[in-house]
């Protein structure tokens, strides 16, 4: 456990009535400086807010967006909604998988980048498009794909 | 009251009864998966939806409360399709395994799938593929293909138990019931969720794979491992125990197990049980053992007399075979020595015996000595949902340690040990010295004042002894170590107006219902018959299930008796202890094995079915009284059999009158050097019984218990280690490691650890920590 974690805590504790709503909040937090919540951080979150560690478990293993696992410095999204499908998401992904050397789900062995699928991102617009760093990034032609792992990024 | 008609029969049910245990009580059967009476209403699995009038759509029978005057339809075309929507939505990605899956032919998924569900599914899309076989710990397999994500078992281990180890994870499809941070749960009730699961998710890993239910034979059974005696169904299969689970009994028991009960059915194959006679050390023939006997008992009786024969009888035995044992000693050999073997000195008077409704209807349950959730474990699953009933519980633990936990909180007194009875007749005299007998036993008790482990205030024993004569419904659960505890229970009811309900912990597990067949129970038979054993005055015992070195709470002079008997018979179902001390053990018959009734510790009388024939050469014992009977050219007629229930009382004892109140003296503290351990005996119901292969794993490592402040003084780190014990009778060594409720000083230990004796050094012992080649030099 980190020492500022306790302050941390505090604070999204006081932004909500009952400590089970601070839960999301605490969790993005700890995440943005750790990265990943490993099963300790868990632990500590749940110690933190008095709740039950299954439940803060459960939570974590709910949202796709809390990592379980570490993951790279650029973690890239690929939209596998509908409008993305048709509009060949499902080759996006073939090629970046090919350059990373990576299947979807998994981390460069450097631990640069991660590719992972995500559900219908609402940016139907946009098909198909992917997140870098949760940034939205399209429409991604195959000429522009490569500028998802070269671009500069925002953490 | 609420009147409403369900399928056009009209019922009345209390106020905020729920739809589906309406239509339990009119006999009619609502299809359900997540919902249980004991975890209530959740909705999550949708399969018990029926037609409500004048509701626009239908609603789920387990989460809508009865209204007046509402009409429910649970058939019909509406309800059906509606299931039958569920259903498909359930199996989407079920993988259809039925015929390898352990549950097919009594699973709820099958049975209403078969019922409501559609031939086929339209679904055409591929199936996600989830783990088959993860288990979840030694005895527990999930499939999470099959799991219908009803929430069952996570409800019950976190909700009912209050051992948070299962969870969901994931979400949507992807969700799986899975244990916290992937270790195996051990929890005692973790076998529960075997059964509670509708479906073919959880399965035993013992039974996985044995079996298909229609191959089965079940008996209804009795568990034979602690004095709570849960009722259970035994499923054999060609002459194998090979599954038991609880079986509940509407209004009375939700038929909770411990895993202890669920999983350690395999003592009758494993390599130690005892399947042929053994004479002097030799294997022989039963028809020789049987002769040799016979002739050992007509020489005793010949040339010392009927007295010289004595019984002592165990924990294994049923209530018909303690009559049996007994009209034998009585009517063929002529004796009245029929000794209980047993490990504790306490005497609980039949009319001080509550029952598990006292535990339901409890405003207060006091621990005394032990922690009901090492001794009887579902006896701590009992308090638990009063206390989920009632979080006003008041919950008292008075021993050397604190007896609560954090399931059930409650206030722990930690004494010196076994000072437990003279504790309680203190605070009592506190609060109540206008009566006569607490005046005397305040008298007796002297300058007696106890010392706390832990703060508590003399404020707090008032406090103590007010909520003892004040609670509207006490239950006190008893170890039965200290004798005079008798006394100051005696004297509590004798000053309160409300119930007093007290429930014996202590075993063997039916001595309630050896007294029942005519053995007295007590200590001083036990102790009178070794002290003539060691006189020399028996000449011929015969241990019936029993096993003193094990059970007596003096292992030298057990040793010193058995030593001094010409000739000592065991039957049981595995060599006791020391065998050279045995002249012939004879081989037993058990549990599942013989039909018999058992007594538990509310004074219960239950049935318990044989299901299989006993293995090898081990028979009944009557088949073994019947042949020595015969050897004595004497009839030994055992029709018509003995009917252990009383057609008035029913299946309890009857009560019979409260003996008088007797002395409770000032305790002794013994000397303490510096850094000396007091030993402090407990029962743990996974030690010291029926030894069995599945439990292994679940066998503590670390049996003893101390606190961490001797722990870091004797160098004992995580997890645990060996410890060197040398008391005045001698030297044992124990594992032990550190448990924050253990005061310092203080050493606990579980009886009938196999290698580490508590009965070496004896309990309440003052011991001191030496090194291990020391014992080992012994």
């Amino acid at each position: 456990m980190k020492p500022e974690w306790e302050l941390w805590a505090q604070e999204a504790k006081a932004e909500f009535p009952k400590a089970n709503s601070a839960l999301l909040p605490l969790l993005h937090r700890i995440q943005s400086q750790e990265h990943y919540l490993s099963e300790d951080t868990i632990r500590d979150v749940a110690v933190l807010l008095k709740l039950p560690v299954p439940y803060v478990e459960s939570v974590a293993s709910f949202y796709s967006l809390y990592y379980k696992n570490p993951v790279g410095k650029r973690i890239i999204h690929v939209c596998m909604g509908l409008s993305c499908a048709l509009n060949g998401s499902d080759e996006l992904m073939h090629h970046l998988e090919g350059k990373l050397g990576i299947q979807e789900g998994q981390t460069t062995p450097d631990g640069e980048v991660s590719l992972l699928e995500a559900e219908c991102l609402a940016a139907c617009n946009l098909a198909p498009v992917a997140q870098v760093n949760l940034r939205f990034v399209g429409p991604v032609t195959e000429d522009t794909a490569d500028q998802l792992l070269t671009g500069e990024v925002k953490s | 009251m609420i009147r409403l008609t369900i399928d056009d029969r009209e019922i009345t049910v209390p106020e905020g009864t729920m739809v589906v245990d309406a239509a339990q009580e009119l006999g009619i059967d609502v299809p359900i998966y997540c919902y249980h009476q004991a975890l209530g209403p959740l909705g999550a699995c949708r399969i018990c939806l029926v037609q409500v009038e004048k509701m626009p759509k239908l609603v789920t029978a387990c989460t809508t409360a009865v209204q007046e005057g509402m009409v429910v339809h649970t058939r019909g075309s509406a309800v059906d399709k509606g299931r039958q929507g569920v259903l498909e939505f359930l199996l989407i990605n079920h993988p259809l395994d039925c015929p390898v899956c352990d549950k097919g032919g009594e699973c709820f998924l099958q049975d209403y799938t078969f019922q409501y569900g559609s031939a086929a599914g339209r679904y055409d899309e591929p199936k996600i593929h989830k783990l088959k076989d993860a288990a979840i710990n030694e005895f527990i397999i999930i499939d999470q293909e099959r799991c219908v994500l009803c929430q069952r078992c996570v409800r019950f281990m976190g909700e009912y138990v209050g051992e948070e180890q299962l969870l969901l994870e994931g979400r949507g499809v992807e969700t799986v019931v899975s244990t916290v941070s992937h270790q195996p749960m051990d929890s005692q009730f973790s076998g529960n969720v075997i059964d509670l699961c509708p479906v073919g998710a959880l399965l035993s890993i013992p039974y996985r794979y044995k079996a298909r239910p229609w191959n089965l034979e079940r008996a209804e059974s009795v568990c034979p491992h602690c004095p709570v005696a849960c009722t259970t169904s035994v499923t054999s299969r060609e002459g194998h125990v090979i599954r038991v689970e609880g079986r509940p009994i509407p209004g009375h028991d939700w038929g909770w197990l411990c895993d202890r009960g669920r999983f350690g059915y395999d003592f009758g194959y494993v390599e130690d049980r005892l399947l042929n006679a053994w004479l002097d050390g030799e294997i022989t023939s039963a028809a020789e053992s049987t002769r040799t006997i016979g002739s050992w008992l007509n020489d005793t009786l010949e040339q010392h007399g009927g007295d010289s024969v004595a019984f002592l009888v165990g924990g294994q035995q049923t209530m018909e075979e303690a009559y049996q044992i007994r009209r034998f000693a009585d009517e063929v050999v002529g004796t009245s020595k029929v000794a209980v073997s047993r490990s504790v000195k306490g005497y609980l008077p039949l009319g001080l015996n509550g029952t598990f409704e006292d535990l339901d209807r409890a405003d207060t349950i006091v621990y005394l000595g032990q922690d009901p959730y090492d001794a009887v474990p579902v006896v701590h699953l009992k308090v638990r949902d009063r206390y989920r009933d009632n979080p006003g519980l008041k919950v008292i633990g008075i021993g050397a340690y604190d007896l609560t936990r954090s399931t059930v909180p409650g206030d722990a007194f930690v004494l010196e040990p076994g000072e437990e009875a003279a504790f309680l007749a203190y605070t009592l005299a506190k609060v109540a010295a206008s009566n006569p007998i607490i005046a005397r036993l305040g008298e007796e008790l002297g300058d007696f004042s106890p010392t706390f482990k832990g703060a508590k205030s003399e404020q707090e024993v008032e406090t103590l002894g007010r909520q003892l004569l004040e609670s509207e419904h006490l239950v006190l659960l008893w170890d039965g170590k200290d004798p005079h505890m008798e006394s100051v229970l005696l004297a509590l009811r004798g000053l309160r107006e409300d119930v007093t309900a007290v429930l014996p912990t202590f075993g063997p597990a039916n001595w309630r219902g050896f007294e029942r067949a005519g053995i007295a129970v007590d200590y001083d038979r036990l102790e009178a018959f070794v002290e003539e054993a060691i006189q020399g005055k028996i000449h011929l015992l015969f241990s019936i299930g029993a096993d003193l070195l094990r059970d007596y709470p003096d292992r030298e002079r057990a040793k010193a008796a058995l030593a001094a008997i010409d000739r000592v018979v065991s039957v049981g179902l595995f060599f006791p202890e020391q065998r050279e001390l045995y002249h012939a053990v004879i081989p037993g018959a058990g549990w599942s094995e013989v039909d018999g009734t058992y007594t538990n510790m509310e004074g219960r009388m239950q049935v318990a079915k044989a299901t299989v024939q006993p293995p090898g050469q081990s028979r009944p014992v009557r088949t073994y009284l019947g042949s020595w009977a015969h050897a004595l050219k004497k009839s030994f007629v055992l029709e018509p059999e003995w009917d252990p229930f009383d057609h008035n009382a029913g299946d309890l004892i009857a009560k019979d009158a409260l003996p008088e109140v007797q002395s409770v003296p000032k305790p002794a503290r013994p000397a303490m050097k510096d850094g000396a351990l007091r030993l402090v005996g407990t029962a743990l119901v996974m030690e010291g019984g029926m030894p069995s292969e599945i439990l292994q794993p679940r066998i503590p490592k670390y049996p003893g218990r101390i606190s961490l402040a001797d722990a870091s003084r004797l160098g004992i780190g995580e997890p645990g280690g060996e410890l060197g014990l040398r008391g005045q009778q001698g030297m044992i060594s124990v594992m032990v490691a550190v448990d924050e409720r253990i005061p310092q000083g203080v050493l606990v230990l579980p009886y009938g650890v196999v290698g580490s004796p508590l009965n070496q050094l004896g309990d309440g012992a003052v011991v001191e920590a030496v090194s291990l080649e020391e014992v080992s030099l012994r």
